[in-house]
């Protein structure tokens, strides 16, 4: 008895010097990832406060000497050509992004659900099509689809947009809801059509509520990714009342390019969304990446 | 086999007749309804380009999207990829970025994920600020990095000087050496909150008792790591691997805002080449051809990524 206490008591000290100098290692690590994240959004942020002068010293000004706001309240004045271009840009992506997540949701819930709770022929072969379109770059699809879409009269409209974000947003949508649904309960289904439910009601009434987390942390991943996507949006669309934020910038950067300020508010307002969005709703992204992908 | 209703189970019990596979896609029409939106988009948006892409690869096409002048020359768009020096300079240059951000990111996302995974004050908060550069978009991360890499007004390049380091901010992206390394830095820092994100999820189902016992009988933090966490995030760090490597091997915002893929094809990857061979010089046929042998290459990476996945299935014992 004994010698298995003092055993384990020695195992104890052993163990309480060797993990102080691995949590010192992962403290530090931490601090390096801290910085190097952190350092780039910071010197953005500051960089935006300042006047174009003021920005191309050499030596820069840590901290401008004259902070101002101005680049912001350019950007943001419905008055003048530049805030109403990038207004504009910010209402597309505003829609396309809603639309987009709207549509993924009400496609991927389905079809996640059926790979999850029957087995018709043919299931696993469409369901791992559907996640071998994750493999294939945007670059393969964009000529072709730009003749249909011109075939099909979509070019220069937001539908074009639509319809292709949806695509890419499904396969992980798809997968991610699928984990959620291995892992509910079918009895919980069951008891419910024994009561006198359909399938359908036993489907809104029981499965929707517990794959909520799902259906968010879906709804998170088609909105960011429609958001931030550049290279459809950058060929399928022409005409500048119609660019969305990624390709409106950097049309009208290329244009003047020592506008740093500018570029970096712009930067700055265009991250706001997708960031504050995603830090409100994160742990549901965690949550279903747990249950859904990994835990399977 | 998962099992759905009393009917279903009566339904499968019934002997296969000649039909079979016809008689069993019948009784299950009703359960097609549900993926068809979803087949339907992806047929639409992937089987058709798919079909067009690897059609068009072996035809001479005019400039322009005046596609009816095209004239059929088999293989002749293939050779000349893969006789031209570009083409090897663009592959040598897509490995080094594939496998060093792949490779990169994960270690620094597995690692940022062991060290959060210990409670500590203001753990959320950091996790949060580690996840932010995967949110915003690569085109505004490109920006801030190129403002970053300034080659007059940079940060990096005045924190050097100020340092004694160097006599004047070194030019990092317009610098043939320098180029692809630069790049890879910011595509890490976009990349690594993902690997991150994948590894925090799979530690916590590692067991906390297999842990206790490795503890109880004398195994050290390195030995308990290699030998019980390891062992069990080996799928998931497979899927995530993978993940990133297709990620990586696809990414065309950082280098096309960032240089466009100069100076003198130094940061060009196989997207961006494809890119500018088809929008930029027009050269449809020979982009086409380029594409479908990408194509080829990750419909091997994609086996070897639905191998690791439905490993994960059959080990549940349900398809």
């Amino acid at each position: 008895m004994s010698t298995i206490a003092e055993t384990a008591s020695r195992a104890q000290t052993r163990r309480r010097v060797r993990v102080d100098g691995w949590r010192w290692g992962g403290r530090i690590f931490l601090v390096f990832m801290l910085l190097y994240t952190a350092v780039p959004m910071i010197w953005m942020l500051i960089t935006s406060i300042k006047s174009g002068f003021a920005a191309t010293q050499f030596p820069p000004q840590w901290w401008p000497d004259e902070p101002t706001l101005a680049s912001y309240q350019k950007l943001l004045d419905p008055q003048n050509s530049v805030g109403q271009d990038f207004l504009r840009f910010f209402w597309n992506s505003l829609f396309v992004s809603t639309a987009t997540t709207i549509l993924s949701v009400i496609v991927a819930v389905p079809a996640a659900y059926a790979f999850s709770r029957f087995s018709f022929p043919g299931r696993n072969f469409l369901f791992f099509t559907v996640l071998l379109r994750n493999m294939f770059p945007a670059v393969i699809f964009l000529v072709p689809l730009f003749i249909l879409m011109r075939a099909i009269g979509l070019v220069n409209t937001h539908g074009s947009l639509i319809l292709t974000y949806l695509t890419f947003g499904l396969p992980l949508a798809i997968w991610l809801l699928k984990g959620f649904y291995d892992n509910i309960p079918v009895q919980l289904e069951q008891a419910a059509r024994i009561d006198g439910a359909t399938r359908f009601q036993a489907f809104i009434l029981i499965v929707m509520p517990l794959s909520t987390p799902g259906i968010i942390a879906t709804a998170i991943y088609s909105f960011i990714g429609a958001w931030n996507e550049y290279i459809y949006a950058y060929t399928f669309l022409s005409k500048n009342e119609q660019l969305t934020l990624p390709v409106g910038i950097q049309r009208f950067f290329s244009e003047n390019t020592t506008d740093f300020p500018g570029l970096m508010a712009a930067s700055f307002m265009m991250s706001v969304p997708v960031v504050v969005l995603f830090l409100v709703l994160q742990r549901y992204f965690v949550r279903a990446l747990t249950e859904g992908a990994v835990k399977h | 086999m998962t099992t759905v209703t009393g009917k279903a189970e009566v339904r499968r019990r019934l002997p296969p007749g000649r039909f079979g596979v016809l008689r069993k896609i019948w009784e299950h029409r009703a359960d097609y309804a549900y993926v068809l939106p979803a087949i339907a988009v992806m047929l639409v948006v992937i089987a058709y380009p798919i079909y067009y892409t690897i059609e068009l690869s072996f035809f001479k096409t005019p400039p322009g999207l005046q596609l009816r002048d095209k004239t059929f020359i088999g293989f002749g768009n293939y050779t000349a990829i893969l006789t031209s020096d570009v083409f090897w300079r663009v592959t040598w240059n897509t490995v080094i970025w594939t496998i060093g951000s792949t490779f990169i990111s994960f270690v620094l996302g597995f690692a940022a994920a062991l060290a959060l995974h210990r409670d500590f004050v203001g753990r959320g908060v950091l996790r949060a600020i580690l996840i932010i550069p995967w949110v915003i978009s690569a085109v505004a991360a490109s920006y801030i990095w190129k403002w970053i890499y300034h080659s007059d007004f940079g940060i990096i390049g005045a924190v050097l000087v100020g340092l004694g380091l160097a006599d004047r901010p070194p030019n990092f992206i317009d610098n043939v050496s320098t180029v692809l390394p630069s790049l890879i830095v910011v595509n890490i820092w976009r990349e690594f909150p993902f690997a991150m994100i994948m590894m925090m999820a799979g530690l916590q189902t590692v067991p906390d008792q297999l842990l206790r016992a490795a503890e109880v009988d004398g195994a050290n933090a390195w030995q308990r790591f290699w030998h019980v966490t390891f062992p069990h995030l080996r799928n998931v760090s497979t899927v995530t691997i993978l993940l990133l490597a297709v990620a990586n091997f696809n990414s065309f915002i950082i280098p096309w805002i960032m240089t466009g893929g100069g100076p003198s094809n130094a940061s060009h990857i196989w997207i961006t080449h494809i890119y500018e061979l088809a929008f930029g010089r027009q050269r449809w046929g020979v982009a086409s051809a380029y594409s479908v042998l990408l194509f080829l290459i990750l419909m091997t990476l994609g086996y070897f990524y639905v191998r690791a996945l439905s490993g994960n299935d059959r080990k549940e014992g349900s398809p």
